[in-house]
């Protein structure tokens, strides 16, 4: 891309960005141009990375060294060295080392240091073996050692100081605590040959624009700009001459109103099941136990009824809303296979459904129809911990196919033609487990991007337990699964919890179509 | 899903000169699943259909079938009476009534062999089991059992040393204070005399569901074995009992039954079972039958070659009116506690057949498909919200108190709410009964982002107006505006757009208060005289508690109410 073309399509934050380094002849900390630019740490950081990515930015990262006070400095600069704790207890005529070291001006461990320091100053002299003031009065300055430590700033970078302060470093280094020098990673960011070249054109467009609209503010006093609803009506345009406008320059974003990208997936879905011939159904998400779990022939003690995995609306029990004679079948069926103590009160508490199936068999029930197609699709809910990968709400899709003789290979051959329309083309199929259908079969998908299978919908015949109580005479096809999964892949998600997350970002910002 | 660790050395023992991953590959054929691999161990996964995949052993006998080894039911022969009784006593009547044991003897027993059989037995616990409520099992060393046994309660103060302990506790203590017997303490709980095996020298060798005794701990020296299953349920109690058996069995055991000799409380009269019982099962389907579940033609020949391969026996039945139909009967071993019905023969013959080689057919449709009336109407909503620049959000049916109540400072509502019980996150834990608390969090996740910022939500909300009555989830649309000049006029705007674009109807605003607006800035939205939502300007609360610093508008219509569709 040229410098050019690219100035057309620099994003606001790549120009402040631009500016804020072309006022710069250095490189440029990172963390300095939030404060400069008065954008966040991260429109910068995006920014950078989008600049990089188009060459006109490069970074320089290096290690700094910066030089903090230690404990022992800090000590020092609220007490003073050792040395000059040592000339002042000799001021007060504390002459000897004994003397010194019982005042507690200086510790034992700092005797060495004091008198080598005072010594090197030339602040004392030694008299016979009695410490004494030196008396050039040198100790009235500060030693370099105490200028030092006086006027450092944490984090001062060693590269800036002066060359005699290099040296009192050094010194300070050799005295255990007084400083630390730790190294920084710090990030630069420096404008490329290009980047120049940009600003360069960014600048001329700027001029040309503040004199455009200087010449045009000029030009509008004798022609007009805009053309008016008068001058049309009047014909006064025949007489009118229009100036040109910067038609390349930037225009203001708007954001488009538009359906959640799930939205767009359901509705997807749904084209398909209506051009596969199947008609819609749909249903509370409140169920009864009975229709969620016993009429699927699930045992009242199946560890899926459990609260651990279930939502059950606190303290709510409703009378069954089944017949007397699907009640009694259903009962029956479950004494017969699994136990004699099918209660009803469990199939009269109230579940959040954990699968649409209870809609679609309540739908069965009520029509029992010899030959239908039927799908449904919507919320259901598992007492799960929220995480990445699962939530405790998500959609699902079913779909059921009955009619004389339809078989396990029809069942296949749906569920290839829903993900064929749905633009996957490899599909393969396991044998599987699920209470209410047999046999089972689960279909793994494969995933050109991520060049691997992925486990998506489970299926079935429903088991004659299921079916026979509720006057089914025909085999039911059924298949499902969740519709998360499928919008992950197609948006390139890795975090379920993403599409719920309502960014307007994302919102506003992922393409309608993915192509 | 329950998971069984196998040793590929293992596997190389079960199928000599099969190379492993061979034996790998056709795993997922038979429904299981590698859930993952670390150097000589595979994890698989199994469904909780198959609890006689609980050990590697039970895997093996399926695999074997498949790879054609093996086919038909595998051998398994009781070796006689072991004259071992255990009585029950009465009083476990309304405890837990039922127990049947086995003794196994002349095995080795290596560490990898206990290993499977303490996964089994765990597996056997959480699946058939239901976490020991329902059956429990102790395997014991046979030597060190005093028979007869009985199975019998006795007090809390009773006392034994437990399993991997060295001093005797009270059986009050167990249950009380041992990790074990806080897990499974609670099955027991209520009762005043607790069940317990106790042998002929009076030492309880277990204390079901919780724990067995110290003194017939099994460890690799162990050659024979008893092994009891208490239970509230005789079928899941016999169940369990013959998938270890054939367990044992495939370990190298002999399997001899034991007695169990039970008092019938009408009379004096005692009656007597041999368990383990290893009858098969008997099951008769058509070939037609199995043929138009699969959609396959399979002769007779592959059809009965398929169910052998699933390690069941098949006959054909000679027909006596000589007509097409062609009958065959299946024999079940007693393991495959899972087949019950014809039309599992039918998945075991899809399974021998290999889903892989069925070649999915399209079947025409018979039917004309459509949507429903609700999606077409929101598919016109949702045209309409979004020519107005609305942006759809999705927001969660379940949802927090502290977003639905506590930001409008609603503590006197809370008794209203309906809310799940035991939700393993607090974000979750009730049903909303409005889309406004939620689309103003919507709001509150975006206020770095630019704006206006308009959104729209269609979502059920869930209602009750007391606790006798059925819950009603009406569908209702809410929307919220929100920038530096929100105000009531743009948001009525909105709504009428929408009430006329949608459904052509003209709308009449009439004041009222309403929680989540400010006083003199909410109206009723009223549409052929009802009362069908609420809109106004949001109290300056709600949006601090949401920490939002623009003026927020919105309206909330219940949209079962104005189109009748539910």
């Amino acid at each position: 891309m040229s410098a050019g073309s690219s100035a057309e399509a620099l994003h606001p934050i790549e120009q402040t960005i631009l500016k804020a380094l072309s006022s710069s002849d250095n490189d440029v900390l990172i963390d300095s141009l939030s404060t400069s630019t008065g954008l966040s740490i991260d429109q910068i950081r995006r920014g950078i990375e989008w600049l990089k990515f188009k060459d006109f930015v490069s970074i320089k990262e290096s290690l700094t060294e910066k030089i903090y006070l230690a404990s022992e400095g800090v000590a020092a600069v609220a007490k003073g060295l050792p040395e000059r704790r040592l000339l002042n207890a000799a001021k007060e005529g504390k002459n000897t080392i004994e003397e010194i070291l019982a005042s507690g001006s200086i510790r034992n461990e700092e005797v060495n240091a004091a008198i080598a320091g005072a010594r090197r100053n030339q602040w004392i002299q030694l008299i016979e073996g009695k410490i004494v003031p030196a008396q050039n009065q040198n100790y009235e300055k500060q030693s370099p050692e105490e200028a030092f430590l006086a006027d450092l700033k944490d984090g001062t970078e060693i590269t800036k100081l002066g060359q005699e302060q290099k040296k009192t470093l050094e010194q300070l280094k050799r005295r255990p605590n007084y400083v630390e020098i730790k190294q920084e990673k710090e990030s630069r960011v420096l404008l490329t040959d290009a980047g120049k070249k940009l600003i360069s054109i960014l600048e001329e467009k700027e001029k040309q624009e503040v004199d455009q609209q200087q010449q045009q503010r000029r030009f509008t006093t004798i022609r007009r700009q805009q053309l008016t609803s008068e001058l049309i009506t009047s014909g006064k345009w025949r007489e009118t001459k229009f100036s040109p406008i910067d038609v390349e320059a930037q225009a203001p974003t708007i954001f488009p109103g538009r359906r959640h990208p799930l939205v767009d997936i359901i509705e997807e879905v749904k084209e398909i099941f209506v051009g596969l011939g199947f008609t819609e159904i749909d249903g509370p998400l409140l169920q009864s136990g009975f229709w969620n779990f016993d009429a699927l022939f699930t045992p009242q003690d199946h560890s899926a009824r459990e609260m651990q995995d279930t939502f059950y609306v606190s303290g709510q029990k409703q009378p069954v809303p089944a017949t007397k004679d699907q009640i009694q079948k259903v009962s029956d069926i479950h004494k017969k296979g699994w136990s004699k103590n099918w209660d009803l009160e469990e199939a009269r508490r109230i579940v959040l459904r954990t699968h649409t199936t209870p809609v679609t068999l309540r739908h069965l029930a009520s029509i029992k129809p010899a030959v239908g197609r039927f799908f449904s699709i919507g919320r259901v809910f598992r007492n799960e911990k929220v995480s990445y990968k699962h939530l405790v709400e998500f959609h699902q899709v079913e779909g059921v196919a009955t009619s004389q003789g339809i078989s396990l290979r029809d069942l296949m051959g749906l569920q290839k033609e829903f993900y064929a329309k749905m633009g996957i083309k490899k599909v393969k199929f396991w044998p599987t487990f699920f209470p209410y259908t047999e046999p089972s079969l689960q279909s793994m998908i494969y995933n050109e991007k991520m060049e691997k299978w992925i486990e998506l919908f489970g299926m079935g015949i429903f088991r004659p337990e299921v079916t026979e109580p509720l006057g089914m005479k025909n085999p039911v096809l059924a298949w499902g699964g969740g519709l998360e999964r499928i919008a992950m892949l197609r948006f390139g998600l890795d975090d379920v919890r993403e599409l719920y997350s309502n960014k307007l970002a994302w919102l506003r910002g992922v393409p309608r179509c993915q192509l | 899903m329950p998971v069984v660790n196998i040793a590929k050395d293992r596997l190389r023992k079960f199928f000599p000169g099969i190379k492993v991953d061979k034996v790998l590959e056709i795993l997922p054929f038979v429904g299981l699943d590698i859930e993952g691999m670390e150097d000589n161990i595979i994890r698989v996964e199994y469904n909780p259909n198959r609890p006689d995949f609980s050990s590697d052993y039970g895997i093996a006998r399926a695999l074997r079938g498949l790879l054609e080894i093996e086919t038909g039911m595998p051998k398994f022969k009781l070796a006689g009476k072991s004259k071992c009784i255990i009585k029950v006593d009465r009083q476990l009547k309304k405890i837990r009534p039922y127990v049947v044991a086995l003794v196994a003897k002349n095995g080795r027993l290596d560490n990898e062999t206990i290993k499977q059989l303490i996964v089994m037995q765990e597996d056997l616990h959480n699946g058939i089991g239901r976490r020991r409520k329902k059956t429990s099992i102790g395997i014991h060393n046979l030597d060190a059992v005093h028979f007869p046994l009985t199975y019998k309660t006795v007090d809390g103060s009773y006392s034994f040393v437990p399993l991997g302990e060295t001093s005797s506790r009270s059986i009050n203590e167990i249950i009380k204070e041992s990790e074990i017997g806080r897990q499974y303490g609670p099955i027991l709980q209520g009762l005043n005399r607790y069940p317990v095996i106790i042998d002929d020298t009076g030492t309880i060798i277990s204390l079901p569901p919780i724990i067995n005794g110290q003194t017939t701990k099994v460890d690799s020296q162990c050659h024979n074995l008893f092994v009891e299953v208490t239970a509230t349920d005789s079928k899941a109690a016999e169940d369990t009992l013959a998938i270890i058996a054939s367990t044992l069995y495939d370990a190298g055991f002999k399997i001899m039954t034991v007695t169990i000799r039970r008092q019938e409380d009408k009379d004096d009269r005692k009656i007597t079972e041999e368990t383990p019982t290893m009858d098969p099962k008997k099951i008769t389907v058509s070939l037609d039958y199995i043929n138009g579940i699969l959609g396959l033609k399979l002769d007779i020949k592959q059809a009965i070659t398929c169910i052998r391969k699933s390690r069941l026996d098949a006959k054909i039945i000679k027909n006596n009116n000589n007509k097409k139909t062609t009958t065959i009967t299946c024999t079940v071993p007693r393991y495959r506690i899972d087949i019950t019905h014809p039309i599992d023969i039918a998945e075991e013959v899809a399974i021998g057949y290999g889903i892989y080689n069925i070649e999915p057919t399209f079947p025409a449709s018979n039917t004309a498909g459509e949507k429903n009336l609700l999606s077409n109407y929101f598919n016109a909503i949702r045209e309409t919200m979004t020519g107005i620049a609305m942006i759809e959000v999705l927001n969660f049916s379940l949802t927090s108190k502290e977003i639905e109540y506590d930001s409008f400072q609603l503590t006197q509502r809370k008794e209203m709410l309906l809310s799940v019980d035991g939700s393993k996150s607090s974000e979750h834990e009730i049903l909303r009964e409005s889309l406004i608390p939620s689309l103003l969090e919507a709001l509150s996740r975006n206020v770095h982002e630019e704006y206006p910022q308009k959104l729209f939500e269609i979502g059920k909300t869930f209602h009750q107006e007391s606790t006798r009555e059925s819950i009603i989830e009406p569908w209702n649309i809410g929307a919220v505006v929100a920038h530096g000049e929100a105000g009531y006029t743009e948001i009525k705007s909105i709504m009428q757009a929408l009430l006329k674009t949608c459904f052509g109807k003209d709308v009449v605003t009439k004041a009222t208060k309403n929680r989540y607006y400010i006083d003199g800035r909410c109206s009723e939205i009223v549409v052929d005289n009802k009362i069908i939502g609420t809109i106004g300007e949001i109290t300056p609360l709600a949006l601090e508690n949401f920490k939002l610093r623009v003026p927020v508008t919105a309206f909330e219509i219940n949209l079962s109410l104005l189109t009748g569709i539910h």
